[in-house]
């Protein structure tokens, strides 16, 4: 009797986990409890110069203690639908380990109630591509609680656009250049060279 | 063997992996060695090498050697760096699967028509001169990946850096000017295993290159541009190394030996390839006509275009498929082509242990198996959704698909004499046609992810080997009938004979053909072993 309660608990409790589980690893489990905007000084940014003002924070309108168990907050730059479009390793998927839609993060700062704001330099590192900005409130074992972004559900608004880098250099052009004329140069001169001693030896 | 030296269409002679694969040397008194040339290693009458000796660097044999199967593995490195480094690329030309796919499609049908450009080349320049001119004029497009910044540049300066791939034909007729018909073979196969070893290699070395730029204080998109510059300035070694260290023949450079009169200009000559214009449509012709050929371009693309296909892809597969940082990937996605190093010697080497005992048949039978497996274990790769049963598919699937390219070269100089520079010209470019195939067909489309596709090319490989079912060979049967029993079709006579016309035949053109045909009894296997097995025959042990 004691024997069957206790497995008939731990299978409850194994129950529980897993769904606890499954919840922390699948994104459409979160709750939106945060609001987040987003600021910048034109529709086209450019990767490497300009910024982007971040502002996000709970929302006033739920009740208090919601935000008990949020210990860290992790914002991110990720892909809009139309630049995921034939680009697999941009994908949207539920499962967090295989989510690929935000791969660039802004900040990842300890939790504080109130509105926080933050101004962040596009990295050079990040691909022309339309954007929107998600937050997630993390726990303390650094699992996805909560979450928050400043476009709507379907994403199709207040999303912005970067321009990356091009990567180019004068110098490297320049580089370029003089090693290909190097090369063929260097070619042609053993080319006639050798053929001019072939004559000679003839002669 | 004197009247078929240079000839166009007897560069690719001896391409095969099939004479003894163990024969390192050819000894005496069956090839007489020159008892009046002066080289490191015993030379035949032509003063080609009798021994292929791979620790050493004697000139100009052994030295030929290594700056050959160096020049073409340079060529390989430089087509397929790009292919580790897309993850990177991808991001900062903002490029779509399509774009990936129709650069890597580009990037192996280049080297289609450069091939033929080459051995023209070859005959008009000489063999050093090919290469050296291939590799230092390709260069420059390897350079000019840092001026990309488009999906259509990006396209095009990876098909101009494909067409250096040609630098297989150079190696290959090299080598044949280098070394004794004898031991050809495992020179030949070495050489282009060795060479395309840089396929795998190139995985392993443009993202350490990258992560060291990148450490070094540049940023990403910048630094795999810098990354190119590596394999760029490996062109412009390698062919400064060829015209200083290199020459044509054994006994000096073309040029030097036509003005002394010591070869023939004609041999090397725009007027005798006009003059003898309509040779050279036969030779054409008898390779068309026989559907052997056709078979076996179909089955080459289905292992050096499927291994040319996964070098371009592997890499981004495992990035994302198990997000795996790019060096990881890289080192992973190198195994792949590295196991050439041991993997098409050995197809060769299984090609001629099966004929000992079966013939032909048994060269078939080994070419199916070993494709075959290679295309299960490549659906096997497609399907494995964790990271070791994909590693450990991808290295299966490797070793059966360059197995199979050792091994087809085992078969291809049986199925003509007269024109086995065309036939293999033709098998070669049906591989890079069946590599361009594949991609366009499996990883271009949106439609399918890419473990799909590599599912669906296992598929096609399986269904594309069943046709080496139908070759059949009168003389000694095919994999599943036997020789045929009736009439003067079942000799090897008969067989080689039918290349020569009555006119050809009377001027006894067709003698080279006949000894060949002599030599090749051994493919009827032991157990018609009555067969006469003449004292030329290369059947002897060494």
């Amino acid at each position: 009797m004691a024997a069957t309660g206790l497995l008939l608990g731990l299978i409850l409790a194994l129950g529980c986990f897993s769904e606890i589980c499954v919840a922390i690893i699948s994104f459409s489990s979160l709750q939106t409890t945060l609001v987040v905007t987003v600021s910048h000084p034109r529709r086209l940014l450019r990767a490497g110069e300009d910024k982007i003002t971040v502002r996000w924070g709970l929302n006033q309108s739920l009740p208090a203690g919601t935000d008990s168990a949020y210990k860290t907050i992790k914002v991110q730059l990720c892909y809009a639908p139309i630049s995921q479009v034939d680009r697999a390793w941009r994908k949207t998927e539920e499962h967090f380990s295989k989510d690929k839609t935000c791969q660039f993060k802004i900040v990842k700062m300890p939790y504080t109630t109130g509105n926080q704001t933050l101004e962040w330099t596009i990295e050079r590192d990040v691909p022309t591509a339309t954007y929107f900005v998600r937050t997630y409130a993390l726990d303390a074992n650094d699992h996805e609680v909560a979450y928050g972004q400043n476009t709507d559900a379907k994403k199709t608004t207040n999303l912005f656009e970067i321009q990356a880098i091009s990567g180019r250099h004068v110098s490297l052009d320049i580089a370029s250049v003089c090693f290909s004329v190097f090369s063929i140069v260097s070619l042609m001169g053993f080319f006639f060279v050798e053929k001019r001693t072939g004559r000679k030896a003839q002669q | 063997m004197g009247e078929t030296e240079n000839e166009p269409g007897s560069s690719m002679h001896g391409v095969s992996a099939k004479e003894r694969a163990f024969a390192f040397s050819v000894a005496s008194p069956k090839i007489p060695t020159d008892p009046t040339a002066k080289f490191a290693l015993p030379v035949d009458s032509e003063h080609k090498a009798k021994v292929f000796n791979l620790l050493s660097f004697a000139k100009p044999h052994m030295v030929t050697f290594h700056l050959s199967w160096l020049s073409f593995f340079t060529c390989f490195v430089s087509t397929f760096a790009a292919a580790p480094l897309v993850p990177i690329i991808r991001d900062n030309l903002n490029l779509k699967k399509g774009d990936i796919g129709n650069a890597g499609i580009a990037s192996v049908s280049g080297s289609i028509f450069s091939r033929l450009v080459m051995g023209a080349a070859c005959d008009l320049l000489g063999p050093r001169y090919g290469c050296a001119f291939l590799i230092m004029l390709s260069a420059p497009t390897v350079f000019c990946m840092s001026f990309v910044s488009s999906a259509g540049g990006y396209i095009a300066v990876r098909f101009m850096i494909g067409f250096s791939l040609a630098t297989f034909v150079s190696c290959q007729y090299w080598m044949s000017t280098m070394f004794n018909g004898n031991i050809i073979g495992l020179v030949n196969g070495t050489a282009a295993g060795w060479g395309n070893m840089g396929g795998g290699a190139t995985q392993l070395i443009m993202p350490l290159i990258f992560e060291l730029i990148k450490q070094a204080g540049a940023t990403p998109f910048t630094a795999w541009r810098i990354a190119f510059f590596i394999p760029g300035c490996l062109h412009v070694i390698m062919g400064i190394l060829v015209l200083t260290l290199g020459q044509d023949l054994p006994d000096g450079n073309l040029s030097t030996l036509q003005k002394k009169g010591d070869v023939p200009k004609d041999k090397f000559s725009k007027a005798s390839i006009c003059h003898d214009f309509h040779l050279h449509a036969f030779v054409l012709w008898y390779a068309i006509i026989n559907y052997r050929t056709w078979i076996f371009v179909l089955l080459y693309g289905m292992s050096l275009g499927v291994e040319l296909t996964t070098d371009n892809v592997i890499a981004e597969y495992f990035f994302d498929r198990f997000n795996l940082k790019l060096r990881t990937a890289g080192t992973i996605a190198a195994t792949f082509g590295m196991a050439n190093i041991f993997a098409r010697p050995m197809g060769g080497f299984l090609s001629d242990l099966a004929a000992r005992r079966f013939g032909m048949r048994g060269r078939l039978w080994n070419l199916y198996i070993l494709q075959t497996l290679g295309g299960i274990f490549c659906i096997c790769l497609g399907r494995a959704n964790s990271l070791d049963l994909s590693i450990t598919s991808m290295i299966l699937f490797s070793i059966g698909a360059q197995a199979a390219c050792g091994a087809t070269f085992g078969i291809i100089p049986f199925i003509s004499r007269r024109s086995l520079g065309v036939i293999s010209g033709l098998t070669g470019a049906g591989g890079n046609f069946g590599s361009g195939l594949t991609q366009l067909l499996f990883f271009t489309s949106s439609n399918y992810s890419t473990e799909t596709g590599i599912f669906y090319m296992g598929i096609m490989i399986v269904a594309c080997t069943l046709p080496v079912t139908l070759v059949h060979f009168p003389q000694w049967g095919g994999m599943l009938l036997p020789a045929s029993k009736h009439g003067e079709k079942c000799s090897e006579e008969y067989y080689y004979g039918a290349e020569w016309n009555a006119e050809e035949k009377e001027k006894g053109l067709h003698h080279g053909s006949l000894k060949f045909a002599e030599n090749s009894r051994s493919e009827r296997g032991q157990r018609v072993g009555s067969a006469a097995t003449p004292q030329t025959s290369t059947t002897e042990d060494v």
